[in-house]
């Protein structure tokens, strides 16, 4: 089992760290949260109503979204249509609305164009809207992701590795951008391997191992705790 | 050259206006035989390159045509309706068929969908084939079907071929609307996303299931509907109509017509109906010439025909800049 026994709250308008070594569930967890793999044990509940069971869909719909590790795009697709397609909560998707061209229809499809370019131009991207998304720099493209998850309108933003790849500079300008949204009222579930990230900008963080919750709480907290020390260090062999 | 909102309206105006306009340069029965074939064929693969779209190679998209035209045959034959009534009630049994299939099919992807597909046109087939011969009629098929009967209202006898070709073009007309309409608007966005990345379309909010099963259903209809126009225009139904060969045709005239856009099959569908007709003279190696065409274009254009323009555009800016860049002198110093 990947993950077992693991009670872990994220609290509303705060960004919480799930960390871990290497195989310790992180990706399990995220690919639980959203319905991308199935729930043997257990529920998953969000604002208060039972969310696991459902399709990927259905909970982006409820208000989670989540990004992927690798950068995950339409690649065929310019930056704007990525970000147009990531808005489709907010549009009147099926066949009929298509078909009839409703004013209703119209007049989602203008918000969920105005949402796109608007969150191209808070994350610098707008110069390269009409770019197509697979030519882009790695760096875009990480933008582009987070431009993409905001563009459904979800109060939960799932981010996976959103510094992995970054210069120095880059992982200064994310960490900022996390912390605008957080003041916004986004809530944030991050993992992340750069534990200067992680401590710099959660409020409180997850530790896993092995799919075991060993400890929970503040940065400050985690940093201290032996159980975590020994998970990412070792135990000293005294016999060595 | 058109803005790009007009583009839409301005290339169906066109694809009206050249098949309205088509009987004025030629009434021959052959000629007519031939655009009534490829209006019928643009249906078929323009609901087919739907589909594809969004990821499925639908081997079993002619076997709907199929279910179509047995359904109007025998509601013509043996309970007496009309065949307005029965061209519309032969779409609406394609539809439910493909709901049904659909919905068991469409839950996996890739070459496990490719072959349930597959092997399911075979099903249908083998059972028009071999069962209930004397509903079906067995291997000898179904003959004597009449042929539309005049227009409730209007008394319009559609008999002739002119009659018949304005028929069909009427009805590939009525589904280009629908398949262009949707490939414009966000469906059609989405379509395409779920062939490019499907869980992350799912995670955006995309209901890719159903998305896939609405193509799959709308396709469906569109063939129901060309399958009861072409057996009461031929007046005979066979099973082998509705086999692999009629389909990998189908297949080939979309993909070398390019499955990125809806324009796509439409040159695919012309061109080579064109060249088939050409081809014809070779006899057997009509097979050999057309593999050759899909190799070339996969080879040399794999997004089709249709990208073929906007890629040799792209080349000749390309090499232009560069040559303008080594005039100036910009490059790497030895």
């Amino acid at each position: 089992m990947a993950v077992s026994d693991l009670s872990m709250s994220v609290i509303k308008g705060t960004i919480h760290g799930l960390i871990g070594p290497n195989g310790a569930g992180k990706s399990t967890v995220f690919n639980l949260i959203p319905g991308v793999l199935p729930l043997t044990q257990g529920e998953i509940r969000f604002k208060g109503e039972r969310i696991s069971g459902l399709r990927p869909s259905e909970v982006c719909r409820r208000g989670i979204a989540r990004t992927f590790q690798a950068t995950t795009l339409f690649r065929e697709y310019t930056v704007f249509q990525n970000v147009l397609v990531a808005a489709h909560r907010l549009a009147a998707p099926g066949l009929g609305s298509a078909l009839v061209w409703s004013r209703t229809y119209r007049g989602r499809e203008q918000a969920a164009r105005e949402r796109a370019r608007t969150l191209l131009a808070a994350l610098n991207l707008a110069a390269v809207a009409d770019e197509v998304a697979g030519s882009l720099p790695h760096r875009d493209q990480k933008a582009l992701v987070l431009a993409m998850a905001l563009a459904t309108g979800a109060e939960l933003v799932i981010l996976d590795e959103p510094m992995a790849g970054l210069a120095a500079q880059e992982k200064d300008a994310t960490t900022e951008a996390l912390r605008g949204l957080r003041r916004e009222g986004l809530t944030i579930l991050l993992v992340e391997h750069d534990m200067r990230a992680v401590m710099g900008v959660c409020d409180t963080i997850t530790v896993l191992d092995h799919g075991v919750r060993i400890a929970e709480g503040t940065p400050r907290e985690i940093q201290e705790n032996p159980a975590v020390i020994e998970a990412y260090l070792g135990v000293e062999d005294p016999g060595a | 050259m058109p803005s790009a909102a007009a583009r839409p309206a301005v290339g169906f105006a066109l694809l009206a206006l050249a098949g309205l306009a088509l009987p004025l340069f030629t009434r021959d029965a052959y000629h007519l035989d031939v655009a009534t074939t490829m209006a019928m064929n643009l249906s078929l693969t323009m609901g087919l390159r739907l589909q594809m779209s969004t990821g499925q190679i639908n081997m079993a998209h002619i076997s709907f045509m199929g279910i179509g035209a047995y359904t109007s045959a025998l509601l013509v034959t043996r309970v007496g309706l009309s065949f307005w009534a029965t061209l519309w009630i032969a779409a609406g049994v394609a539809a439910a068929c493909a709901v049904l299939i659909g919905s068991l099919a469409l839950r996996v992807s890739g070459p496990y969908y490719f072959l349930i597909s597959f092997a399911f046109s075979e099903v249908v087939r083998l059972f028009f084939n071999n069962f209930f011969e004397d509903l079906f009629g067995g291997p000898s098929g179904l003959v004597g079907i009449p042929k539309p009967t005049p227009l409730p209202g209007l008394g319009l006898a559609v008999e002739g071929k002119l009659e018949l070709y304005y028929l069909m073009l009427v009805l590939f007309l009525l589904a280009a609307v629908v398949f262009i309409r949707l490939e414009y608007s966000r469906f059609g966005l989405v379509a395409s996303t779920i062939r490019q990345a499907d869980l992350l379309a799912e995670t955006l909010g995309v209901n890719v299931f159903r998305h896939k099963l609405a193509t799959f259903v709308l396709g469906s209809l569109v063939a129901g509907l060309a399958g009861a126009f072409f057996v009461h225009s031929h007046q005979v139904l066979h099973s082998s109509d509705f086999g692999l060969e009629p389909m990998v045709l189908l297949v080939v005239f979309t993909v070398i017509g390019g499955t990125g856009s809806v324009w796509g099959p439409v040159v695919g569908t012309i061109l080579l109906g064109v060249a088939v007709e050409f081809l014809r003279q070779l006899g057997h190696y009509e097979t050999l010439v057309l593999g050759g065409v899909l190799m070339l274009t996969m080879l040399f254009a794999p997004e089709g025909l249709i990208a073929l323009p906007g890629k040799v555009a792209r080349r000749v800016r390309h090499r232009r800049t560069r040559k303008a860049a080594t005039a100036v002198g910009v490059g790497l110093a030895p």
